[in-house]
């Protein structure tokens, strides 16, 4: 049987950047697998004048007086700026794992002899789990994003 | 005690790299390394066949794992659980230190000065460090060609002006390797001095870079030796005190050039070798690749650390090819006045360089 656990959209903003988003949700029985579905969307800034203001802000903190003009002539090499949220998973007991990674579209799975890449594979333990949105970058005006949470009961 | 060749700094597919733990130690093994870090970001997920890895392909693996926040990236050496860095502010990483320290594990700034947010989330070090004796290490070469990068030259001068404020951080490389891919660019190697025992490297590891025994070089591995009341000090000791605070020592260095030959490409010259101290340049020879060392004498005073540094001609362009961590003085400072000094190499006559305040 297959139990949808979390179902949920949502939108953010660069206000946002540097925030986690937690959702908390009950698994009720032990065993079987965890499907994560997560996407989100745009993933690239394409307003490049927009690009260019936020590349030679970041220059102007992040670099020093005498090399600034020059990094700032280079602000194209830092194309495209990109949104980035990454996943992570912590189970009734602990740490399961993250997928840190620029994918805006992920498919991932945790169950006890398998997982995906980031996430470690362990029998999954009945309780609240929760799974977390850490948003590192939103740099669009408007960044949605979609996760869903199945448990599946008879998948090894 | 063995020297050991390391890349402290590397990604598998299990954060963002493009490659398997077999394919980065396989890679390793062809590029003449001894040892690597695993330091995926946020998980030690990566970790899982470790030893059969190390087993398939006689690379040894320490555990590790890049904290990859919003205000800063961190590396971790040793811990073996997971350390969560997700409710880590600005102003707590001495608790995440702390944690780091409990679980018998040690922490570096990562790429320090790469520039952050949003060109690279994080990437610049933003944690407010109150106390620079709980980090335990900077990474100053990061990526390929390190020492012609402007964030790297940047963050070398953090580091010397932390020594010179009297904290004892040690400084690695790291090329934060996240697929494998050919380069002709000069790559970076931390040497690290290893204890021999049945321990684990993990252990080893971080019992040599948290004693500070770490020398790092695009090519030749560089030693540097103290002698001092019938005693050698090595890289990442403290000479105690002596009977008078201008007792005299005698500083040697030496370039191992077989040191991994077949990696690294070095056009013949005459290099340059350079003593550098909190009391800035004390000496600067000339060294030769069949040099069997030199030595230089002169008085401790005033003197809190020294490293070795060789300069040179790579790709056409002349900059540190290698430095040693630094050997300490455990005495307050003062006024270092060269008295005496012998030089051991083969080539022209060394210049000096006499501090008198
Ligand atoms: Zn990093
Ligand atoms: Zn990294």
């Amino acid at each position: 049987m297959n139990t949808l656990l979390v179902n949920v959209q949502g939108a953010v903003t660069p206000e946002c950047s540097k925030t986690h988003i937690a959702y908390r949700f009950f698994l009720a029985k032990s065993g079987g697998r965890m499907k994560i579905d997560f996407s989100y969307s745009p993933k690239n800034l394409e307003d490049h004048a927009r690009a260019r203001t936020l590349i030679e802000q970041g220059l102007d903190r992040y670099i020093e007086d005498e090399l600034r003009e020059q990094a700032k002539s280079k602000w194209q090499s830092y194309l495209p700026l990109k949104n980035l949220i990454t996943l992570s998973v912590d189970d009734p007991s602990g740490h399961r794992g993250a997928a840190h990674r620029h994918d805006p579209e992920q498919h991932l799975f945790i169950s006890g002899l398998e997982s995906s890449p980031g996430l470690s594979k362990g029998a999954l333990q009945a309780g609240m789990w929760t799974v977390t949105l850490s948003l590192h970058a939103i740099v669009t005006d408007d960044c949605r994003y979609s996760l869903q949470i199945w448990h599946e009961e008879d998948h090894g | 005690m063995n020297w050991m060749a390391c890349e402290l700094h590397t990604h598998t597919f299990h954060s963002d790299g493009g490659q398997s733990l077999e394919e980065l130690a396989a890679g390793a093994k062809a590029l003449g390394f001894d040892c690597i870090a695993l330091t995926d970001h946020n998980t030690m997920s990566g970790l899982w066949n470790k030893e059969a890895v190390e087993q398939q392909t006689g690379m040894n693996i320490i555990q590790g794992m890049e904290w990859t926040t919003f205000f800063g990236h961190m590396v971790t050496l040793g811990v073996k659980d997971y350390i969560d860095w997700r409710p880590v502010g600005p102003g707590d990483i001495h608790a995440g230190l702390a944690r780091v320290h409990e679980h018998g594990g040690i922490a570096g700034m990562a790429h320090p000065f790469r520039p952050g947010s949003p060109m690279c989330t994080g990437c610049y070090w933003e944690f407010e460090l109150r106390d620079w004796n709980e980090l335990d290490y900077i990474e100053v070469w990061s990526t390929t060609f390190a020492p012609l990068k402007n964030n790297n030259a940047r963050a070398f001068r953090l580091w010397t002006d932390k020594l010179n404020e009297g904290f004892r951080i040690a400084a690695t490389s790291g090329r934060d390797w996240h697929r494998q891919e050919q380069t002709d660019e000069p790559l970076s190697v931390t040497y690290l001095l290893m204890e021999e025992h049945g321990g684990s490297i993990t252990d080893k590891a971080v019992a040599a870079l948290s004693a500070g025994r770490a020398s790092v070089t695009l090519g030749p591995r560089l030693d540097l030796g103290v002698h001092f009341g019938g005693q050698l000090y090595g890289i990442g000791d403290a000479v105690p005190e002596g009977p008078s605070p201008d007792h005299t020592i005698e500083l040697q260095a030496a370039a191992d050039f077989e040191a991994r030959k077949e990696h690294w490409e070095l056009p013949e010259q005459i290099y340059t070798l350079r003593f550098h101290s909190n009391l800035g340049m004390v000496s600067e020879l000339p060294y030769a690749a069949d040099s069997k060392g030199c030595n230089v004498t002169l008085s401790r005073e005033g003197l809190r650390w020294v490293r070795a540094e060789l300069w040179g001609t790579i790709r056409g362009i002349r900059t540190m090819i290698a430095f040693t961590n630094p050997i300490y003085f455990d005495e307050p400072g003062g006024v270092i006045t060269l008295n005496d000094y012998t030089i051991s190499t083969d080539h022209g006559t060394q210049r000096l360089y006499g501090y008198a305040r």
